[in-house]
């Protein structure tokens, strides 16, 4: 069976437009035609990482998967616009191209059933969610033609090619899916991986799987958006609960305090000597991991009767 | 050398005017060309007159002789362009001429360029069937490559009495270069009889001949050879006469020898080029680089359009990307050895290597009951055809590791699949040859040194075991191996495609079989043989008390006796193997089982990729057998599998099952197969570590860390936690540091931080 037709992931998360309301995250996975067994298979379990990842965030997002017949240009158009118009303003959209793309030179196009969605449509249902944070995910091939057209202001753009030229079938889907879960992406280690983590495990897979497979490298993974590092993709290891009331406020405060300060520090890395540098990250760690200890041991107790 | 590979080809060609001054060595021509006014300047040049010769050609270039003569003249003093340009502007003149079509062949293939060489050659051919000179040009170029089609062009020119003397010469003279090759010193003497009768009658000038009898002689153990003084006083600057002979050295592994009389003939023959070429190929191979440069840098400068120069100062202009890295050096129990890898592999085999070689030393030390003399230079090259490069002055080499002496080049892990190259194995076998050709003073035939080497992979190598192709059990089956004196010919001349492969299998069955049936000691007795100069026959007469048509019986009745039974239903087992795949493709799990038990009832030792150890393995599993599916994999490991994959699988059902020592052998298996990887690194690292370890442990967090693992603040804490139980806590808050650098909210790191700060302040 000829794979000819492209599809990419968009992962959408929109925003629950309730006044007041905390922020809400959504997450939009869509699905495209796989052409033959094998890459329908490949982006079933793609799916169903994207989800099981979505599903680890905290508050729970609203999760909406188009796949199959569902997976139409028309439903999902509508579903973004409705979703522009409920999205608070604080509100996080994620959202995932899963499938194969296509550029002919003018216009990208991810493979759908029927009408494909092209890179004007999505930009067009972005534009209702304003300056809300939107991180759009496009694991397909080719999915770099559209990658500079979707920048923008609050917005993370990752795409699996650099260009529209890039038109085999990536790897960089599969790579990205398994890097939600895995904590040897979490390089930070504060048990979520960021947008910015995930691209940088995928696209080290990528890079490591042309390089040991003696082939050229037939795709080139981008990432624009400056709070790519800050935005969770999903949560690693077990949610940490309380038999009672979280830790006493004063060590949360300090913990963010020493956080800042260790940020601090390390920014200014490069204006002092590097055993001073040792020597004062040395004593924020020692309180830091006081902090955590007490924090942990306060939440192991529970509120005082 | 190791077992051949892929073979991909790149060559460079390099353009550059050289200088008009004395030439290299214009071959002589016999005749191929006829004109009293360049005669007279070809005189000069033979009898080694060269500012004479030089002068006259110089003035012939600027006379009013025939654009083709003119063009031989610039060919002599080495302007290459000019001679090109004037020979094609001769034949605007006269298109189709199949005299100059012929000479300017002849320039071509003198400037290494083959294939145009034959196009102009066959071009004159079309012209004029039958001319000689330039049968004799296509010959030559053929048979560089080792085509058989040589002896086409070759045959009418030794038959034919009325054909020119001077194409007759220089096809006798082909033929003794080739006989000598093949070490038939009967066939090379009546060659150059021949050679000499007709240039005796024709006044053609001898020295070529005289070469190759020193050739001869030398092969043929005669010492001095009276002709190298013959040819001196001829010419005493034909530098050939040693330039030749050096060749029978190199093809000999007598590099150092060769060493010598490249040196000699540069020192009579200054512009030389391809003596300066082979003197720094070889000084390379004695690990002299610099003064391997040098003659490069000469040879390029001379024959700009020799690839072996060019690629092979490029070779050496990549040398910076390259550390040393010592071992053995101070320590008594311990051989020095440099092992000269890439930087970016360094950190990762370095430890893997020494270990591996040291080990291999003292194994070899004590079996072969010699001791290494100067330090083992191990080089390993990631571009594969860098090493070729390395070996043999060009692309394109098959094969995956070459032993020079004292110094092994071969492809390092990253250089190919793991399918076709275990560099653990590739090493162990180059080490067994540094000792076979120490021992022997370079004497020991290909096939000896090859089938010790094969038998040492295969009983104490890191995957041990007989592993032997299917291809090869399908040529035993046509009773294709050699008679054990000729089984040289399998390496230096193959007939069919996989003779080299079968000639290596043979040749570790031999040694096997030598082994078996007298005792280890005899082959260090025909060790000894060999390094008093005995051949093979003599050898075996003398270790083993057997003539060499009765050592072949013996060993037909042992090779029938080991694998008769399995050779005998060979097709079938093909078949049935074969028919495995499919099942195990359809997922047909019950019948690919039993298929397997089959299969490896017959021959349990087939362990390659394909092995029905991993199919069986697989089976079981999909069966609901996961403790079958061990005992498989486990027989696969046992018995020599390398499969990076499924022995990391093995690993891991084995730790599950709390066989972690068994486990931490396994990988180490992997790490002599696939060893850039950081996650077999850090499993192997923890499983040392909870085995206690911990300095082990170390070694292996810290290849990891020098992989450039993603997820660095992990590979820091390893490092932290190795650290505080082996007792170096300051080292240990280091690694802690830097992982709690890139990770602050780390808190596993964290917590270690705390409590040996906080154990510190308790003391």
């Amino acid at each position: 069976m000829s794979m000819l037709r492209a599809g990419f992931i968009a992962a959408i998360i929109l925003y629950a437009a309730v006044p007041g309301a905390r922020a809400a995250t959504s997450v939009v996975i869509v699905e495209g035609l796989g052409g033959n067994d094998r890459y329908t298979t490949e982006f079933a379990a793609q799916t169903a990482d994207i989800e099981a990842a979505a599903r680890t965030l905290r508050p729970a997002p609203e999760i909406r998967i188009f796949r199959d017949t569902q997976a139409t240009r028309e439903d999902i158009l509508a579903y973004l616009e409705q979703l522009g118009l409920r999205a608070g303003a604080t509100d996080l959209l994620l959202i995932y191209l899963v499938g194969h793309g296509s550029f002919d030179e003018h216009d990208y196009k991810f493979n759908l059933p029927g009408p494909d969605l092209s890179d004007s449509d999505l930009l067009d249902a972005f534009g209702a969610f304003g300056n809300r944070n939107v991180v759009v995910i496009n694991t397909s091939s080719a999915s770099g033609a559209a990658h500079d057209r979707w920048q923008g202001d609050s917005r993370v753009v990752i795409t699996a090619t650099r260009s529209g030229v890039e038109r085999h079938a990536t790897r960089f889907g599969t790579y990205f899916a398994a890097a939600l879960s895995d904590p040897g992406a979490d390089v930070d280690k504060n048990d979520r991986v960021s947008a910015q983590e995930a691209f940088d495990y995928a696209s080290r897979e990528v890079t490591a799987y042309f390089e040991s497979s003696g082939q050229l490298a037939t795709e080139h993974a981008r990432i624009s958006g400056a709070a790519a590092g800050r935005i969770a993709l999903a949560l690693l290891g077990a949610p940490r609960t309380a038999r009672g009331d979280p830790a006493p406020g004063p060590l949360l405060r300090r913990r963010d305090e020493l956080a800042g300060q260790v940020d601090a520090l390390r920014l200014a890395r490069d204006e002092m000597p590097a055993e001073r540098y040792q020597q004062e990250l040395l004593q924020l760690m020692l309180e830091l991991a006081e902090i955590e200890e007490r924090i942990e041991q306060a939440e192991a107790d529970g509120p005082p009767r | 050398m190791s077992m051949p590979g892929k073979t991909p080809a790149v060559v460079l060609l390099c353009f550059a005017m050289a200088a008009a001054r004395p030439g290299d060595a214009r071959p002589i021509h016999y005749g191929a060309v006829d004109d009293p006014s360049l005669a007279a300047c070809d005189q000069l040049d033979w009898r080694g007159r060269r500012d004479q010769s030089a002068d006259c050609y110089r003035a012939l270039l600027a006379s009013d002789a025939a654009v083709e003569i003119r063009a031989e003249a610039a060919w002599a003093l080495n302007d290459l362009h000019g001679a090109n340009r004037l020979f094609r502007l001769a034949l605007e003149s006269t298109p189709g001429d199949a005299d100059i079509l012929t000479r300017w062949g002849d320039l071509y293939a003198d400037t290494h360029q083959d294939a145009e060489a034959m196009d102009i050659y066959r071009e004159a051919l079309a012209g004029a069937d039958g001319h000689a000179f330039a049968r004799l040009g296509a010959a030559r170029v053929l048979t560089r490559s080792f085509d058989e089609a040589a002896g086409a062009w070759l045959e009418p020119l030794l038959a034919d009495d009325s054909l020119p003397a001077g194409a007759r010469i220089g096809a006798w003279l082909l033929v003794a270069r080739i006989s000598l090759e093949n070490q038939d010193l009967a066939e090379a003497g009546k060659a150059l009889d021949s050679a000499d009768a007709l240039a005796a009658a024709s006044g053609w000038p001898p020295l070529e001949i005289y070469a190759l009898r020193a050739a001869a002689d030398q092969v043929g153990g005669v010492q001095p050879s009276p002709w190298i003084d013959r040819s001196l006083a001829f010419n005493p600057h034909f530098g050939d006469i040693y330039a030749v002979p050096a060749h029978f050295h190199v093809i000999a592994r007598r590099y150092r020898e060769a060493i010598d009389l490249y040196q000699r003939a540069v020192d009579i023959e200054p512009g030389l080029a391809r003596a300066h070429e082979e003197l720094g190929v070889n000084l390379l191979r004695d690990n002299q680089t610099s003064r391997a440069r040098r003659h490069l840098e000469i040879a390029y400068e001379r024959d700009p359009f020799s690839p072996v120069a060019v690629n092979t100062l490029r070779l050496l202009d990549s040398f910076t990307n390259f550390d040393l890295v010592s071992s053995g050096e101070g320590d008594p129990a311990a051989h020095p050895l440099v092992l000269k890898l890439h930087k970016r592999e360094a950190p990762a085999i370095a430890t893997y290597a020494a270990d591996l070689a040291q080990h291999a030393i003292r194994e070899f030390t004590q079996r072969y009951s010699y001791t290494l003399r100067k330090p083992v230079i191990i080089e390993m090259y990631p571009d594969h055809e860098d090493f070729a490069v390395r070996t043999a002055g060009m692309p394109g080499l098959g094969i995956l590791g070459a032993t020079f002496g004292y110094v092994i080049a071969m492809d390092s892990p990253s250089a190919r699949s793991t399918d076709e190259f275990q560099w653990g194995t590739t090493l162990w076998h180059e080490l067994a040859h540094v000792f076979t050709l120490e021992a022997t003073g370079h004497l020991v035939p290909r096939w000896f040194s090859e089938g010790v080497s094969v038998l040492e992979e295969w009983r104490s190598g890191p995957q041990p075991g007989v592993h032997i192709p299917l291809s090869v059990y399908a040529a035993m089956k046509e009773d294709r191996f050699l008679p054990i004196a000729t089984l040289d010919q399998g390496f230096l001349r193959p007939t069919y495609p996989d003779q080299v492969i079968v000639s290596y299998m043979q040749a570790g069955l031999v040694c096997r079989y030598i082994d078996e049936r007298y005792g280890h000691a005899k082959l260090g007795e025909m060790l000894l043989a060999y390094r008093e100069g005995l051949d093979t026959s003599e050898a075996i007469g003398r270790a083993l008390g057997l003539d060499a048509p009765k050592f072949d019986r013996e060993f037909q009745s042992y090779v029938e006796t080991e694998f008769g039974a399995f050779l005998a239903g060979l097709e079938s087992w093909r078949r049935s193997h074969a028919e495995l795949g499919r099942l195990v493709d359809s997922g047909s799990w019950k019948r690919a089982a039993e298929l397997a038990d089959e299969l490896l009832a017959e021959h349990p030792a087939y362990v390659e990729p394909d092995s029905p150890w991993l199919a069986l393995a697989r089976a079981r599993d999909e069966l609901g057998q996961p403790d079958a599916a061990l005992a498989a994999l486990r027989d696969y490991w046992s018995r020599g599998g390398y499969d990076p994959a499924a022995l990391k699988d093995l690993a891991e059902r084995l730790v599950a099952g709390a066989e972690h020592a068994t486990a931490i052998d396994v990988l180490n298996t992997v790490a002599l197969v696939q060893p850039l990887d950081d996650e077999l690194h850090g499993a192997l690292g923890d499983l040392l570590l909870e085995a206690g370890r911990p300095a082990e442990a170390l070694r292996e967090y810290g290849i990891l860390l020098a992989l450039e693992p993603h997820d660095r603040a992990d590979a820091y804490f390893r490092l932290a936690r190795a650290h505080s139980r082996s007792g170096n806590i300051e080292q240990s808050k280091q690694y802690l540091l830097a992982a709690l650098d890139i990770a602050p909210g780390y808190r596993p790191a964290q917590r270690l931080l705390l409590e040996l700060t906080r154990a510190g302040q308790d003391q």
